[in-house]
């Protein structure tokens, strides 16, 4: 029992919990819209992208977010710009501009002497994280929260329908952007706590998560948030014992809480699919869960 | 005085060729960026360029498992690769989560179970070697597997390719025909999965991408048909990966960021200055267009306006 709370005695794990719960939320309320509208792998994107940005404020002596922040916008905005003038489809462009920005950031990277760590933004070091860094991830963390909630009913229109969202006035090329901004900022939050390629599961399993349990976008937000801050706190709490790799730990406990999901969900379980009624919508020789 | 400086120059150039490892990665490397870009052509037309991606990273915890195992690396990795396309094929077809979600589900999730498996039983291949790649340090038996992985992957490319590419272009068709088209998506992702392994080693598991889908796309903005862009991607492919594990060791740093930042150039190149399908072209054609335009319309000026309806 006293090992088992072993954990809870440290301040650096109770900062470490804090934390990991923060960036869980606000990347699990993003997942929500990007999942709906087809974006999950913007964040794959947008987040292997920052590298050269980081480095090069590094160079300048710049805070590290703004650097990160400013490339995942050059990312997003140079794969929109090519895709519109190029025959190429988008998924391919994407491909090329992140991995080249990726790229130069890593020769950038053997280039200059830095003290941020590769391996800390490759992989995230939740309790070696430096005073400095913890604070820019809470206010860039906070910021995209207060955001989101705000803005939340608009983007919610534009991630369904955006044809619609035009139609009653809204600006629809003003919420694209605000999206993408909050995707950079919640991966600029994360970046140094669960690493870039991490932070792509992070913001899409909650979502998917929310979507196989609940057919309402209020109740998905707060599942989303719920399963993504049980996960975090898991995660963090086990990475203790396992000593290391906090987050691969959370992800991987979010992956386990969606696979249960995904077989026991109530209406769009396997399951559920496999064992409902037959129906005039669903007749019995169909294999197929219906849409 | 010229006459040393050239001298000193050439002896500089030639120096990267003295080295054993430096030959082995540079001959590595251009075969395999041969390979890679053989097979993007048939990835970008089958619009599975992000698959890729998700295959390269979905093999990390492959290569743990194998070294518990005992067995070669390839072969876990080769596993994990296919279990992971399985999964995702599966979870597609019996579950109301979209492609792209699905695809961001599994690799991430594979690759977090990658990282955890290697920091509990840390193996000779390290993680950062994985995911940044090592080509300086590749091993003779690493060469060897590298070798008939593209081997194979080249051969069968030869024989099938234009089976693959009528199934990429048009399943329906190729259906039609009478061929079997899950077999050969199956034959593609095989392949895929096969070529990330084997790139893994030079340009490391999130550079992957770029060697399957840079050369293909460079090649396609500079031409119409199948066959030149099989050849342009093969030669653009294999010149990159050569002079760019050359310049590494002049930049003395991470050899798979230099060959993909050298692709990318070369396709900035092509997408603003390629004849017909170049942004500049693009412009110039609709300059001319409309200047034409304005030309006709002044020719059609003086004659009557067309009577008006009552």
């Amino acid at each position: 029992m006293h090992a088992l709370l072993e954990p809870f005695q440290f301040g650096f794990m109770l900062e470490a919990f804090f934390l990991a719960a923060l960036i869980a939320a606000v990347s699990a309320i993003l997942s929500c819209f990007l999942v709906l509208k087809g974006w999950s792998l913007m964040g794959d994107a947008v987040s292997h992208s920052v590298l050269p940005g980081v480095v090069l404020a590094y160079i300048l002596g710049l805070p590290f977010g703004l650097g990160a922040f400013a490339a995942a916008l050059l990312c997003a905005g140079g794969t929109g710009w090519i895709k519109a003038h190029s025959r190429l489809k988008e998924d391919t462009v994407l491909g090329i501009v992140f991995t080249g920005l990726y790229a130069l950031g890593l020769v950038m990277f053997t280039q200059v002497e830095t003290d941020v760590h590769l391996n800390h933004i490759l992989y995230g070091s939740l309790l070696g994280i430096e005073r400095n860094d913890k604070i820019q991830a809470i206010i860039s963390g906070a910021i995209t929260l207060l955001v989101i909630l705000l803005k939340r009913r608009d983007l919610m229109l534009f991630c369904f329908d955006p044809n619609h969202a035009r139609a009653v006035g809204l600006n629809t090329a003003f919420l694209h952007f605000l999206l993408l901004a909050l995707l950079s900022a919640t991966i600029v939050a994360a970046l140094q706590a669960v690493g870039i390629i991490l932070i792509i599961a992070m913001l899409i399993v909650p979502g998917c998560i929310a979507l196989l349990l609940s057919d309402r976008f209020d109740r998905m937000l707060l599942i989303a948030v719920c399963s993504a801050v049980f996960s975090a706190l898991l995660g963090t709490y086990l990475s203790y014992f396992l000593d290391g790799a906090s987050g691969a730990c959370i992800v991987l406990v979010q992956a386990l809480l969606f696979t249960f999901v995904l077989i026991l969900a109530p209406k769009h379980g396997l399951l559920a699919a496999h064992h409902r009624p037959p129906s005039i919508e669903n007749p019995p020789t169909s294999t197929l869960p219906p849409p | 005085m010229l006459h040393l400086l050239a001298q000193s120059f050439l002896e500089n150039a030639l120096m990267p060729f003295q080295y054993d490892y430096m030959l082995k990665a540079i001959f590595t490397s251009g075969l395999i960026g041969l390979v890679c870009a053989c097979l993007s052509c048939f990835i970008i037309l089958k619009g599975w360029s992000l698959m890729g991606d998700a295959l390269a990273h979905s093999i990390v915890p492959g290569v743990s498992l194998a070294y518990l195992a005992g067995a070669p690396f390839a072969l876990g990795a080769f596993i994990a690769g296919i279990t992971a396309s399985a999964t995702m094929g599966y979870l597609k077809a019996h579950s109301k989560i979209r492609e792209d979600a699905i695809i961001g589900i599994v690799f991430t999730t594979f690759f977090a179970a990658g990282i955890l498996l290697n920091t509990l039983f840390p193996s000779p291949m390290k993680l950062n070697s994985i995911v940044l790649g090592n080509i300086l340090g590749i091993a003779t038996g690493d060469i060897l597997q590298m070798l008939v992985i593209s081997a194979a992957t080249l051969l069968i490319l030869l024989f099938k390719w234009r089976d693959i590419l009528l199934v990429s272009f048009d399943p329906s068709h190729a259906r039609a025909l009478g061929m079997n088209v899950k077999f050969y998506n199956m034959l593609l992702l095989t392949l895929l999965a096969a070529t990330a392994i084997a790139a893994l080693q030079t340009v490391g598991a999130c550079l992957v991408v770029a060697l399957l889908v840079t050369p293909g796309a460079t090649a396609y903005l500079l031409t119409d048909r199948f066959k030149n862009m099989l050849l342009i991607a093969s030669v653009m492919g294999a010149l990159t990966s050569i002079v760019g594990a050359y310049a590494s060791y002049f930049l003395n740093g991470s050899t798979g960021g230099c060959i993909v930042v050298l692709q990318t150039a070369v396709f900035l190149l092509a997408l603003f200055f390629a004849p017909k399908h170049g942004i500049i072209a693009g412009r110039l054609l609709a300059q001319a267009t409309t200047a034409a335009f304005h030309q006709q319309q002044r020719a059609l000026r003086p004659s009557p306006p067309p009577t008006e309806r009552p």
